[in-house]
């Protein structure tokens, strides 16, 4: 039994045409940082495409790759889900596949120093009957008119990583 | 002639745009209601600021004038404006 690992750079998400992150690059003092910034007041969405390489069973751990803009305190909540297709099996219309039901992850702002980077989890377990090899679709969101969600401004998405097992 | 409160839309979008100029220790809706707040206070006072300033300009200038001239004021009286006049 083995685990597989897929990493996605945040530069790599997509967009629908509305509520979307923006795309932004800060020069760093040593080093460029590119990312997604995800509004705190509306929320707005990403994703990022991938095949489900020797998916065996199980669910997904999804890991988020993140720091906050300006603030120094507060929580945010981020939310995951993902829709999976098997190519010559499935009959549903791919630009018509909806997404199975979202999933979140509340985060607290570590503070004491501004924009350290911050890490957490989503345990996906609605996993759309996922299959092995499956075109699969992982949507992202900042979940930013929920009550849980206090942290100001925006919250910089740099990368998420997802792993599973392979039997 | 005045100018109007914010709608609620407008509100959001200086919420947005000013958590991201500032780091404050409180929680978004703590910041929203300093936006409120602000916005109101304006509706409440600029009939007393526009009384305050003197003839001719208070005639002679048009609102926007009279807001942008209160907001310079106000920013370089917290540090926030530099003009070609400090060299630099």
């Amino acid at each position: 039994m083995g685990v597989v690992y897929q990493h996605f750079d945040s530069d790599i998400f997509q967009f629908r045409s509305t509520t979307f992150p923006q795309y932004v690059k800060t020069d760093g003092t040593y080093n460029p940082i590119t990312a997604l910034a995800y509004d705190a007041t509306t929320e707005e969405m990403a994703y990022v495409r991938f095949r489900a390489v020797n998916y065996g069973s199980g669910n997904i751990t999804c890991n988020i790759g993140w720091y906050p803009d300006t603030a120094v305190s507060g929580d945010i909540i981020w939310g995951v889900s993902l829709s999976a297709m098997t190519p010559n099996t499935d009959v549903t219309d791919v630009e018509t596949k909806n997404f199975a039901t979202e999933q979140t992850v509340t985060d607290t702002v570590l503070g004491t120093v501004g924009q350290r980077p911050h890490e957490c989890t989503v345990v996906i377990s609605n996993l759309d009957s996922i299959a092995s090899s499956d075109w699969a679709w992982l949507r992202v969101s900042r979940k930013a008119a929920a009550g849980g969600d206090t942290m100001t401004g925006d919250g910089w998405l740099v990368m998420v990583d997802i792993s599973y097992s392979d039997t | 002639m005045a100018v109007a409160v914010l709608s609620d839309e407008e509100r959001r979008r200086v919420w947005a745009h000013m958590m991201r100029q500032a780091a404050v220790p409180v929680i978004k809706s703590e910041f929203r209601a300093a936006v409120d707040a602000t916005d109101a206070w304006i509706d409440a006072n600029q009939a007393s600021f526009n009384s305050g300033l003197p003839q001719p300009f208070r005639g002679a200038a048009d609102i926007q004038t009279k807001t942008l001239l209160f907001c310079l004021v106000a920013m370089r009286r917290a540090g926030l404006l530099h003009t070609a006049e400090d060299g630099r």
